[in-house]
């Protein structure tokens, strides 16, 4: 028996035994990401982290089978050294691995040009709360056979199935990058709309366009000033003339790639983050709102993609709540990544009494249900994740 | 089935409903000629609110349906059986909204593919996802195939390019799936309604991401003495970091077909492979692009590469390839277009195999593929009037799918299983993940009525409702690994 066919037992053994004993367990990667998403209520735990690498990684087809444990650094590690790598850069410390990012749709700037997890994932080993081994997709870049469980495991939070291995797809690295700060003066909601205007209208294919405050910039090195980081990629004639797009934009500082990585770790520990969701028009507004309720947080929006991601560092609980709870009020959507436990009652409340029309009512009436048939089919006796996703899949 | 006629000509009007054997023999087949099924019924609707309604009576009635674009499909999903109605969405053909800020769009399903692209042109956006069927099929069908194209190296397949979707679920309620308003939340029921060949329900409207149209494109054609040397070119080119956004390759039994018909499009009759490479992008870094890739051919022995000089050179060049399987039609009264995809490393191999699986079974094979993404179409064109040869034909067909799943590839990479590769699904995938399909399945459909049978084989649904100490798992037990 293989190292990962004993890995997968070992999970199986442990839903049976939940089941057995009825008591829900919690699915932990790192285990760096504890508090993000709602409260489990479970005693016991399955930990992934030693269900950790590399099961099959050919170069020359692009795609790479990882036990769900492995880091996204040992990743971009073993296929960087081949001149390879997956362009996913979910926010927290690349230590985090790749079966949370999968199970969670975790992604970061580099989504604007590369997707998130439901665009890169190629297949999937699960165990779902039944205890059967389910495969889903394969390790090809093309696959339509049969209903794509791949889709519905990736961001279901560990609520469905655990997940034991993961294939993605992955790219060649360009043959030149460049890394790029544009200063951003005006950082009103007119100055950023017309900031996200001229970026869409910009004659470069970027790998990511991520705006960052002014809070942020100072946390990152950069000038006191909101900036636009601009990553770049292709052949060197090619990275030329985008660079000199960029340059129109602004006044442009050259940096260095390790900008991401502090990026993606600039969340100071016991923060809370918030992602608010719209259409690429109206990231604006959205960054408006932020700066209304929470002058101090730390702030970032990948344009492209239109979400903009509020970072409020423990400080003021009661200032954090109130900034909270009028984002809930005024943005258009909201999503949660973590919050202090206490409440997310709260904000469920405000977003709940929100009016709704008849029809929007009845559509999300028709979801909950669908969602809850889909729950009782894989995790019948709800063992799995208990209350991440809320009351609707409790 | 008269009584039910009436009253779906109610809601659809006369002219909504036929139920003349004539008139329904259009409906018998799709692209795929080896099955034919006349529906006892087809109903119409012109709206909307006259979707719902037809899909609530046949709730109602407890009746099944089958959903249908325009037919185009190769695996036989949209045909229906004799208990079965079948629901036509051609008439819901209507843009109803641009967003050009935003890029997207949103159409109703029975909007043919390319009709959307020159629908958004002025504004320089097109809808990536492009089907060799692309001026007939409909965005609808494309969503229930998840349809990929020659230009899914670069763009991605049509998952990658919807936002949201309306869907009527076989009960007659309405969900809204994904969403258009940036980043969606919960389960990915889009992702998973995307592909699942009108057995979740249907599509009343689809809002699709748009594409900025490339500033430059550049077209080269490379032939090659040995279609193992073609294999290797793509390879290369692939793992350069350039990314082409196609890379199509033709064997020679393709060549001559094409080059013999009224789509001849320069082809060297007598080489072994052609290699379509096409790049897009920026005007500057392009050209040095399109040397790369024609010293990269050059290094494994094409004996010619040419570069398109203009449009009208590079719409030639790709006519072949559109138009191959046209082409292949001339050789035999009946052509089976198949798809399978492969790990790209294995090409060179798979490809020999099927030679092999050809000449012992003495039937035709011309290979047509999307090389880049290691998607393959050995056609079949054969007499399907001599039950010999059929019987052959279906053989090498089995191999050549078990083949490619040994390989560790798929059974189909943008075709869809329907009903002609049920049979093959085993091949691919344990019962557990089978059983696990059907769970899906019966969340978005318990009656299972939309598009009933097909995909998953009924066996395995079975399955999913015992009990789960009934469903005793073989660990390591897929055949994909």
């Amino acid at each position: 028996m293989t190292a990962q066919a004993a890995a997968v037992g070992t999970v199986r053994d442990r839903i049976l035994e939940a089941r057995e004993l009825r008591e829900p367990v919690r699915i932990t990667g790192a285990g760096r990401w504890q508090d993000a998403g709602r409260p489990v209520r479970a005693a016991r735990t399955i930990d992934l982290r030693n269900h950790a690498g590399i099961v099959e990684y050919v170069p020359g087809d692009l795609t790479l089978t990882a036990g769900a444990g492995t880091s996204l650094a040992e990743i971009a590690r073993i296929t960087g050294a081949e001149r390879q790598w997956l362009p996913l850069d979910p926010f927290g410390s690349a230590e985090g691995t790749l079966g949370a990012t999968v199970a969670t749709a975790s992604c970061g700037p580099l989504a604007h040009a590369f997707g998130s997890p439901r665009d890169q994932v190629l297949g999937l080993e699960t165990v779902t709360g039944t205890g059967d081994v389910v495969r889903t997709g394969g390790r090809v870049v093309k696959n339509v056979a049969g209903f794509d469980l791949t889709r519905l495991f990736t961001g279901s939070w560990g609520t469905l199935a655990v997940l034991t291995e993961v294939t993605v797809r992955l790219r060649a690295l360009p043959a030149a990058e460049a890394h790029l700060a544009v200063t951003v003066p005006d950082a009103s909601v007119a100055g950023v709309a017309a900031l996200a205007r001229a970026a869409r209208a910009l004659r470069a294919e970027p790998y990511a366009l991520e705006l960052v405050n002014r809070a942020l910039a100072l946390r990152l090195g950069l000038p006191p000033a909101a900036a636009l980081l601009v990553r770049l990629g292709g052949n060197d004639a090619s990275v030329a003339a985008q660079r000199d797009a960029v340059g129109a934009l602004g006044h442009v500082v050259e940096l260095q790639s390790g900008v991401w990585s502090a990026l993606r770790a600039a969340e100071p520990s016991g923060a809370a983050v918030v992602r608010l969701p719209a259409r690429p028009s109206d990231v604006a507004q959205c960054w408006g709102v932020i700066a209304a309720a929470a002058p101090d947080a730390l702030v970032h929006a990948t344009l492209g993609r239109g979400t903009v991601r509020a970072i409020l560092p423990a400080a003021d609980e009661g200032g954090r709540a109130t900034a909270l709870l009028a984002f809930a009020h005024a943005a258009p959507r909201w999503v949660g990544e973590r919050l202090p436990a206490a409440l997310w009652t709260e904000i469920d409340d405000v977003l709940a009494a929100r009016p709704v029309s008849d029809d929007a009512a009845r559509s999300h009436r028709a979801r909950v249900a669908l969602v809850r048939r889909i729950k009782d089919t894989y995790d019948p006796m709800h063992l799995l994740n208990p209350g991440i996703l809320g009351e609707a899949i409790a | 089935m008269h009584g039910l006629a009436d009253r779906l000509r109610v809601i659809v009007g006369p002219r909504g409903v036929l139920t003349h054997p004539a008139e329904l023999l259009t409906y018998a087949a799709d692209g795929l000629p080896t099955y034919r099924r006349r529906p006892p019924l087809a109903v119409f609707p012109a709206s909307r609110v006259e979707l719902i309604e037809v899909v609530r009576l046949l709730h109602a009635e407890g009746r099944g349906f089958v959903p249908r674009g325009a037919g185009t499909g190769l695996s036989g999903g949209a045909l229906a059986d004799p208990d079965t109605v079948l629901v036509g969405l051609n008439r819901l053909d209507r843009i109803l909204a641009v967003d050009v800020e935003n890029r997207l769009a949103v159409v109703e399903p029975g909007v043919v593919n390319a009709r959307l692209t020159k629908m958004v042109a002025p504004h320089g956006l097109h809808y990536a996802p492009d089907p060799s069927s692309q001026t007939a099929c409909t965005i609808g069908g494309n969503v229930a195939e998840n349809a990929g194209g020659p230009h899914c190296l670069k763009y991605g397949v049509t998952l990658n390019h919807v936002a949201a979707a309306t869907v009527v679920l076989p009960d007659g309620e309405l969900v809204t799936l994904g969403s258009a308003d940036g980043e969606p939340d919960g389960y990915d029921l889009l992702g998973a309604f995307i592909g699942s060949e009108g057995c979740f329900g249907i599509a009343a409207d689809v809002t699709v991401r748009l594409t900025k149209n490339p500033e430059a494109i550049r077209t080269l054609l490379a032939d090659f003495r040995s279609l193992d040397d073609a294999a290797r070119a793509v390879s290369d080119i692939v793992a350069s970091g350039i990314v082409p956004a196609a890379l199509e390759m033709m064997d020679s039994a393709t060549i001559r077909a094409v080059e013999a018909s009224i789509y001849a499009a320069g082809y060297p009759v007598d080489a072994a492979a052609v290699l379509l490479a096409e790049v897009d992008g920026l005007t500057e870094g392009i050209d040095e692009d399109v040397e790369a890739i024609r010293a990269m051919c050059l290094v494994r022995g094409a004996r010619t590469v040419q570069v398109a000089a203009d449009d009208t050179s590079r719409a030639r060049l790709w006519q072949g390839r559109k138009k191959a399987f046209g082409a292949m039609g001339r050789i035999a009264p009946e052509l089976v277009v198949q798809d399978a995809v492969v790990p790209r490393t294995r090409l060179p191999e798979v490809l020999s195999a099927i030679a092999e699986i050809a000449d012992r079974h003495r039937i035709q094979v011309c290979n047509v593929f999307h090389a880049g993404d290691g998607n393959l179409h050995p056609n079949i064109a054969y007499d399907g009037r001599d039950p010999d040869v059929v019987e052959r034909v279906h053989l090498a067909m089995r191999e050549i799918m078990a083949t490619c799943v040994a390989a560790g590839g798929s059974v189909t990479g943008e075709h869809g299983i329907g009903i002609d590769k049920l049979d093959y699904m085993p091949l691919a995938f344990s019962e557990a993940s089978l059983a696990a399909m059907c769970g899906l399945r019966s969340a978005f459909d318990p009656e299972q009525r939309s598009n009933p049978s097909k995909v998953v084989p009924v066996r395995s649904c079975r399955e999913w409702r015992a009990t789960p100490a009934a469903r005793e798992t073989v660990v390591g037990g897929d055949g994909w690994r």
